[in-house]
């Protein structure tokens, strides 16, 4: 279990969280969605105890993090973004010293190792020095290596990044499978159908806040089942925001000279009003139509798209 | 305590798959050392030059004149051989000689007659030592020919003028030559001046000669080396994430490093080994103290090894770090008796280099392979600086993951 409380954490006059609170249960997969600097991988250096919260508690597991650290760190695995491993050691090798980082020794960590390469697929590569492996594979021995301990608390910081599909799906099947197992897994992720299709909950972040967090049925509550137009032309704000004002269900989420982005009920049946709404105070030159989604979401909450 | 021993044998483990990077770092000293050996040889630091000398007169004086080189110390320094002009001149001009020496016939003559003799020496430029010391030699030896003339001058024509002398000469000359050495023996026996001298035994034939002066600074050449590039892995660590790695698990940064550390106490005793067995071989030093000196060069390059570690941690970079290292490193190689033993170095410069780490390592090195006592202090002050310095590391890297 992991329990974040007003976490923040600042860097001189820089605030990479300002205030993260959430609490993720064992068995569940609890996601943090959010663009590239939104604070997702502070977060998880905070839990991991890599980094010194500047306000704030975090308990894994009921043992805090800064007061009772190693306590902390015996429930953890961490999946790094990076390939955080030995290139000149074997994959057995570098199972044997990460298990031996995290207390294992003797029979124990030698069955732990070969459970967790045939769960990777890696048992017939084992004796290889890694830096003969592909990205996939060296992603899953990256991931072998957080959970080779058993971890009650697995915590991935966008672990398929850079990663073929093939082993993408084989390796949100082993996060899955640590779930289902009873660990509490907190994963990041800027990728969106990624979150869909693995979080049980979700938080969503940017600028190092919780913007939103829920279930998926949750969030998408939240829109409402609307639809969300983006247009790009030349367009005349004010006169656009006085034409549209006049049509019922629509609410403006971001209008400037450029870009209007809308968000409407049943957008499909209303375009040709909303068309001539808009072509009075400007000129359409691009249109995309959004059906409910945490992307869609993800804009009407930050007026931005998740990738940009 | 256990993970000390699982982080050592990773990075041996790791140092057995890159043997490249080791035998770099062992090759540039072996390289530097094998050259110097080279030129100077393996065996005595004292110069060994050769007198060609071309005798023309075939008589006496020449002979006097060789064996005037045979005498003493010099005898070990110079060998003198006859030989044609021709070939004379053609082994100097090929540089095969220190020095040719060309008596002309009637020179013995001359000299008993009290005529002008010339000698005619031909040196080897490429030389500077030995050629100047026999030209000085020669020029003693025309000074003793002068003062020979001054004070017996009439004996010796006589004795040349006559051919074959009869008994009544030789007897004649002999009571002449009695009577003039009873004549100067107040001046030179005893001698006006009186001479004391006290001999004070200085150790300055120490096994090996040259070899046995360069190896111990080159040896600690390849420790410095080994011990630079060994710290330099914190950032191939660092880059890969493995430290933030290790930092989520519950072992501690201390016995993280400390691990690393053993390692490196581990290589360099390894090194240090073959290292005094090549110098057993070339340098004939004594092989009692061989495990002594192991452990020395084991535990001092560890204190190195630290030194250069906390130099990376105060870099910024990877790029700062290495030019930090190397601007460190060579001038400190130099100073420190690695490049340039301290008994060729001059005075104030080894003075200066034997305060550096590693040319204070050096210096006791040459004290336990002379067999002489080390301070105790010496041993328990590498390990305080060695623990010291791995709590500064570990908190400082600690810092910077």
């Amino acid at each position: 279990m992991i329990e974040v409380e007003q976490l923040r954490k600042q860097y001189g006059d820089v605030v990479a969280v300002k205030e993260v609170s959430f609490t993720a249960r064992p068995g569940e997969i609890f996601g943090l969605l959010g663009p590239n600097g939104a604070g997702k991988t502070t977060t998880i250096g905070c839990i991991s105890s890599l980094l010194t919260p500047s306000a704030g508690q975090i308990r894994v597991m009921g043992h805090d993090v800064v007061r009772d650290g190693v306590a902390a760190r015996r429930s953890i695995g961490v999946v790094p973004q990076e390939i955080a491993l030995y290139d000149d050691l074997s994959a057995r090798e570098n199972l044997s010293y990460w298990g031996g980082a995290q207390g294992l020794r003797g029979a124990q960590l030698r069955d732990r190792i070969t459970e967790v390469l045939e769960l990777t697929g890696l048992l017939d590569r084992a004796k290889e020095p890694i830096k003969q492996f592909s990205g996939g594979m060296k992603r899953r021995l990256n991931f072998a290596c957080g959970i080779v301990h058993q971890p009650k608390v697995l915590l991935l910081d966008e672990p398929t990044v850079g990663v073929d599909p093939q082993s993408r799906v084989r390796l949100l099947d082993l996060v899955r499978d640590q779930a289902k197992g009873g660990a509490c897994v907190l994963y990041t992720t800027h990728y969106m159908e990624e979150a869909q299709s693995l979080c049980d909950r979700l938080a969503i972040v940017d600028h190092g806040n919780i913007i939103a967090q829920g279930t998926l049925a949750e969030l998408r509550a939240l829109l409402q089942e609307r639809d969300l137009l983006r247009l790009t032309g030349v367009f005349r704000p004010d006169v656009l925001r006085e034409a549209l004002s006049h049509l019922e269900g629509i609410e403006i989420i971001q209008l400037d000279e450029s870009q209007l982005s809308l968000s409407v009920v049943d957008a499909s049946h209303r375009l040709p009003s909303l068309f001539a709404a808009i072509n009075a105070a400007g000129e359409v030159r691009g249109t995309t139509l959004t059906q409910p989604s945490l992307e869609s979401l993800f804009i009407k909450l930050t007026g931005k798209e998740l990738r940009e | 305590m256990r993970f000390i021993f699982i982080s050592a044998l990773k990075d041996l483990r790791r140092l057995r798959r890159d043997p490249v990077t080791l035998l770099t770092w062992l090759g540039i000293p072996t390289f530097i050392a094998a050259i110097l050996l080279l030129i100077f040889g393996r065996g005595d630091a004292r110069p060994n030059g050769k007198l060609l000398i071309v005798d023309q007169d075939q008589s006496i004086g020449a002979t006097l004149v060789a064996g005037a080189f045979n005498q003493g110390p010099l005898s070990s320094m110079i060998s003198v051989e006859k030989t044609s002009l021709e070939e004379g001149r053609g082994r100097i001009d090929r540089g095969k000689a220190s020095a040719l020496l060309i008596i002309p016939a009637g020179f013995t003559s001359a000299l008993l007659q009290g005529k002008a003799a010339n000698l005619q020496l031909i040196r080897n430029p490429a030389q500077r030592i030995l050629p100047e010391m026999i030209e000085e030699v020669l020029s003693m030896l025309t000074d003793a020919a002068f003062y020979l003339q001054v004070v017996a001058g009439d004996q010796l024509r006589t004795a040349s003028a006559r051919g074959v002398p009869s008994d009544a000469s030789v007897a004649q000359i002999s009571v002449q030559f009695n009577h003039l050495i009873e004549g100067t023996r107040r001046y030179l026996s005893p001698p006006v001046i009186q001479l004391g001298a006290n001999v004070i035994e200085r150790k300055t034939d120490k096994p090996g000669g040259f070899a046995a002066l360069m190896l111990p600074g080159m040896l600690y050449m390849a420790v410095f080396f080994i011990a630079g590039g060994l710290a330099t892995d914190v950032w191939r660590e660092r880059t890969s994430g493995a430290l933030r790695r290790v930092s989520t698990t519950p072992a501690s940064f201390r016995a993280f490093l400390a691990g690393k550390l053993l390692a490196v106490l581990l290589v360099l005793a390894l090194v240090g080994l073959f290292g005094l067995a090549v110098a057993h071989y070339l340098a004939d030093l004594q092989i009692s103290n061989y495990p002594l000196a192991a452990l020395w060069i084991a535990i001092s390059g560890c204190g190195l090894y630290l030194f250069m570690m906390l130099l990376q941690s105060l870099a910024s970079t990877e790029r700062v770090a290495s030019m930090l290292s190397n601007f460190v490193l060579l001038p400190l190689t130099m100073l420190g008796g690695s490049f340039f033993p301290f008994d060729l170095m001059p005075s104030t410069f080894a003075k200066i280099g034997r305060l550096t780490p590693n040319g204070w390592s050096v210096s006791q090195l040459r004290k336990i392979l002379d067999g002489a006592a080390v301070s105790p202090f010496a041993f328990a002050g590498v390990i305080l600086f060695v623990a010291g310095a791995w709590l500064v590391v570990a908190a400082r890297v600690r810092r910077t993951v």
